[in-house]
């Protein structure tokens, strides 16, 4: 669906997008994740057609944005960041004008704005005056326009920025039933977001795409060892002793709890030692009441990537 | 086309919605009442009706107010587009940077065509007034050219307005910039056209000044070259403001 070759993008004082490369797949749902400043919203701007490629190729659809331009746009629904919207303008009248800008045939536009409103969940605030909505409902207007026409591909430039919780989860839900329907590309720095509802990541550092695959792939990536916790009734200096002449495996950490038991974390090749660490117990006559994998979350891969990483 | 339609369509509007747009209204339609009034009170002192129509569309006060007003009219187009990122979406859409252009170009000048709507009355006032007796009023070939030069001039303002209104996002750069250009343009111009030290100077400035032409064209004078001059100029702008939309994205 997106194909995107060595692109580039020069501002007079930096380089904004730095020769990266990605494709998207029809039907996926793909996450655009950096820090502030890193590329993101440019890159989206020239895969929309509307900054110009220093270098590199955007192919949308099959088609080249640079030389067909008009083709590229009618394929892709785009929401622009802040979600620009005309305040003056009513809830209806602004659909209907974006549907006429998007070649909606006139026969099809009513039909088609009343199905938009009612996707997302505006059919009672059609008369309203824009400017006069909360920021919840001017985004579901916004969203309201990049599917007005159809389009293949859905490019959302942080869709869910300024919503409060309740409208986040709203729109969310939103955008996984799009999925159904369209290919969708959304950048956003809420990792919450991006782990509830996109297929693959792509991690974009200083211009750079610094990681592009799917989450657990990247943890995996990032985090050879993994990390056990138990708990444990026994003496502390034994069991550390004993954890540690074991293959592949060292402990990071040894503590009492105010209860009693000993809660340990430790360091291991790989999670299915923890077959090893139960047989022990079961061995040495200990009681066990926890024994578990540390789950990595998005947030620490995510600062990884994006400190680590992008340096070296 | 549909699509020119619907940008011309929400142009037009969107200058009926902001109170910009009653302020100008009211400046404009005071100062062209007022020199209405003028106009009968040098009438009553004498004064031929064979100068009326060039009282009303070639006098002082609205070669001077519409300098003014133009600017008004345009610092919102491109400059509130800009701010709100609202270009973003619109150069997102089939839309193409020219038709964005003409339909902001027209919207405005329509918009400018209602603010001369009174003077039809003035004009069908002093008709309705004038004794049967009176030879040469009303001159409809007058009356006709005078509204060429109306349009033809409003026509040039729109267009510089809408260039200085493309370069920034800032509504009150952009309306200081075209009013500096047209008033101190009119101004200089008109000096020059009127200036008795050298032959040169005051050709050049009977050339491009608007007063001047007004004038000309209120007596029923069309002059080919002015008008090409004018369609030009516009055509020009509007080119300009068509190439820094394109350019200037950021």
């Amino acid at each position: 669906m997106i194909k995107v070759y060595g692109v580039t993008k020069k501002y007079p004082a930096r380089t904004a997008v730095d020769d990266i490369s990605f494709e998207v797949k029809r039907g996926e749902i793909v996450g655009f994740l950096g820090p502030n400043g890193a590329g993101k919203t440019t890159t989206m701007r020239m895969l929309a057609g509307y900054l110009p490629v220093d270098a590199g190729q955007i192919e949308i659809a099959g088609y080249d944005v640079t030389l067909h331009p008009q083709e590229v746009r009618r394929r892709i629904g785009y929401l622009p960041e802040s979600c620009p919207l005309y305040p003056e303008m009513r809830v209806d009248e602004y659909l209907r004008f974006r549907a006429e800008l998007k070649g909606v045939k006139s026969a099809a536009r009513k039909a088609k704005v009343s199905e938009v409103k009612e996707r997302c969940g505006l059919e009672d605030v059609g008369k309203r005056i824009i400017g006069q909505l909360s920021k919840g409902y001017r985004q579901r207007v916004g969203l309201a326009d990049s599917l007005v026409h159809d389009p293949d591909l859905l490019i959302l430039d942080e869709p869910t920025v300024g919503l409060d919780p309740f409208q986040i989860r709203q729109v969310r839900e939103l955008i996984t039933q799009l999925a159904e329907r369209h290919t969708v590309l959304l950048s956003t720095h809420i990792l919450q977001e991006v782990e509830a509802i996109c297929e693959r990541i792509l991690i974009i550092k200083n211009g750079r795409i610094v990681a592009s695959d799917t989450e657990e792939n990247l943890h995996r990536m990032l985090h050879a060892c993994s990390i056990i916790e138990m708990e444990i009734m026994a003496d502390r200096e034994e069991v550390v002793a004993r954890v540690g002449t074991m293959d592949g495996m060292n402990v990071r950490n040894a503590n009492e709890l105010a209860d009693g038991w000993l809660w340990l974390e430790i360091e291991a090749d790989s999670p299915a030692l923890r077959v090893d660490l139960f047989n022990l117990v079961v061995s040495q006559g200990w009681v066990l009441r926890e024994l578990s994998e540390q789950q990595h979350s998005l947030e620490d891969t995510f600062v990884k990537i994006t400190s680590d990483k992008g340096e070296a | 086309m549909s699509v020119f339609l619907s940008l011309f369509k929400k142009e037009f509007r969107t200058s009926f919605l902001s109170p910009i747009a009653y302020v100008v209204m009211f400046f404009f339609w005071v100062l062209s009442g007022g020199n209405f009034i003028w106009l009968l009170q040098q009438m009553t002192s004498g004064k031929s009706l064979m100068f009326a129509t060039q009282g009303i569309f070639g006098g002082m006060v609205l070669t001077f107010a519409v300098p003014f007003v133009v600017p008004l009219i345009t610092m919102r187009l491109f400059a509130e587009e800009r701010k709100l990122g609202t270009l973003e979406a619109l150069l997102t859409t089939s839309v193409r940077v020219p038709e964005l252009v003409l339909a902001k170009f027209a919207g405005a000048l329509v918009f400018y065509a209602v603010l001369w709507l009174p003077v039809l009355v003035y004009l069908f006032t002093l008709v309705r007034l004038c004794p049967q007796e009176v030879v040469g009023f009303p001159d409809g070939g007058a009356i006709w050219s005078a509204f060429v030069g109306v349009f033809l001039i409003g026509a040039l303002y729109i267009a510089v307005g809408l260039c200085m209104s493309a370069m920034t996002s800032n509504q009150i750069v952009a309306a200081i910039a075209s009013f500096a250009l047209l008033f101190g343009s009119t101004l200089v111009l008109t000096f020059m056209a009127s200036s008795s030290q050298s032959s040169s100077v005051q050709v050049l400035g009977q050339y491009y000044s608007s007063y001047v032409h007004m004038l000309d064209f209120s007596r029923g004078i069309l002059d080919s070259r002015i008008i090409v001059m004018y369609l030009c100029n516009s055509a020009w702008f509007l080119f300009v403001t068509t190439r820094l939309i394109e350019a200037k994205r950021v």
